[in-house]
């Protein structure tokens, strides 16, 4: 029976697995911004969570235990492309604030206009916020998963939002000033 | 959250107030203050109002490349350990029952061959039959020696004339052997009865044997050949019947 009872807990891993990774898909994308990225580190995140299912001894820290994973695996991603990545986040920053019609038309949108300000913020904000206001988590579970003290979980979360609200401000569409009619003078 | 003002609260401890994070005391302190405080007030709507704008914003994130998953058929936990049981037991079985098949086929085959040999003896010309033995299992062996005791039998009851050759070679070579055989005294009184019953030993087989430090005895008439192969590719040539098993 105990060989069954393992099976039967394999089966059971799995199907958590299977059941949090719509939730690490959301933070993975609202870390990266990037769908194709998301995916990678999903993937290698459940990959890492399977083969090291036996270091979880306590089936309740589940989830704590997956988003850890995923952080590490999104730092280690950081680090090995750390050149590439700044590059690209400096274009990113140029294209989006390119006064283009596509643009305009974005950051109409409420969606894309918090995504772009979220995307914005540092990365260590980022994580913070996208974990406490998505994924519901304590503070204390953030500065489990992330390894930072909870002070800095607080000062980032408060910085983040600050941040946020003011970006948020600067990419609101703005109103179209009354363009005067031309009028024929004779 | 000890991070209170006189003037009001920190924005550390508002983000905690709205993030839940605040023990009992300390929220109904909160409470107190931002009721009286129109100011708090709209620094707390703003922070829910962000918080519920990035929860809406992330909501769904429909961008990703994969579909949705796959559903899977859900089947009880125990399924799968069960089915692996199952496969294993089927096996098992189906390895077991194959072999008895295989085995019970061989002897078919055996008798069929002897059949043959029986049937197809119109001229007068004596029936030779080379028979090899390389394998050791004592059920087959007592098959084979059944099986040769019939033929013999029948031939001499048909005053017909029949040339048997048993050839032991590989583990079949125990069969030969005066310390191993496990029908040494039937084969010596099936020599006796039959002087067209001949016993031959692979020589490869022995040397081998003798090369491993095993002593190796034969029976009185066995007779050794320096190799079985040898002896049944001369025996095809000479026009013998070969049954192996």
């Amino acid at each position: 029976m105990k060989i069954l009872s393992l099976f039967c807990r394999g089966s059971e891993f799995q199907a958590q697995l299977e059941a949090i990774r719509p939730k690490l898909y959301r933070v993975a994308y609202s870390w990266s911004h990037n769908s194709a990225l998301a995916d990678d580190l999903v993937q290698e995140t459940l990959v890492k969570a399977l083969k090291n299912s036996g270091q979880l001894r306590d089936p309740e820290l589940f989830n704590g235990w997956v988003f850890s994973i995923l952080a590490n695996c999104w730092r280690d991603h950081f680090r090995q492309y750390r050149e590439m990545d700044d590059i690209d986040e400096i274009e990113d920053f140029q294209c989006v604030h390119e006064a283009t019609p596509e643009d305009a038309h974005s950051q109409s949108q409420l969606v894309l206009r918090v995504r772009n300000a979220v995307a914005k913020l540092p990365l260590g904000q980022r994580q913070v916020l996208t974990l406490v206001d998505l994924e519901e988590m304590s503070y204390i579970e953030v500065a489990a998963i992330l390894e930072i003290p909870i002070g800095t979980v607080m000062s980032r979360l408060c910085r983040a939002r600050a941040a946020l609200k003011a970006t948020l401000n600067e990419l609101a569409p703005r109103q179209v000033a009354p363009v005067a009619q031309i009028r024929r003078v004779k | 959250m000890k991070e209170t003002r006189i003037e009001g609260l920190s924005d550390e401890f508002l983000n905690a107030f709205v993030d839940n994070q605040l023990e009992a005391g300390e929220k109904s302190m909160a409470f107190d203050f931002i009721e009286n405080d129109e100011n708090l007030k709209a620094r707390v709507c703003d922070l829910r109002g962000l918080k519920e704008m990035v929860q809406h914003a992330y909501h769904q994130p429909s961008l990703s490349s994969h579909g949705a998953p796959a559903r899977r058929r859900n089947w009880p936990a125990y399924f799968q350990p069960m089915a692996a049981c199952l496969i294993l037991v089927l096996g098992i079985a189906s390895g077991w029952f194959g072999h008895v098949l295989t085995a019970a086929d061989n002897d078919r085959e055996l008798k069929r061959l002897f059949q043959v040999g029986q049937n197809s003896d119109f001229g007068d010309d004596p029936r030779k039959i080379i028979l090899q033995v390389s394998n050791s299992n004592p059920a087959r062996l007592k098959s084979a020696l059944d099986e040769s005791e019939s033929l013999l039998d029948s031939y001499r009851k048909e005053h017909r004339q029949l040339q048997l050759e048993i050839i032991a070679n590989s583990s079949g070579a125990a069969l030969l052997r005066a310390d191993v055989s496990p029908y040494a005294v039937r084969l010596g009184a099936m020599q006796a009865k039959y002087p067209n019953l001949d016993l031959v030993i692979c020589g490869q087989t022995v040397g081998r044997l003798r090369e491993q430090g095993v002593d190796v005895q034969l029976l009185p008439h066995a007779n050794v050949v320096p190799s079985a192969a040898q002896q049944i590719k001369e025996r095809l040539q000479q026009g013998w019947d070969y049954v192996r098993i």
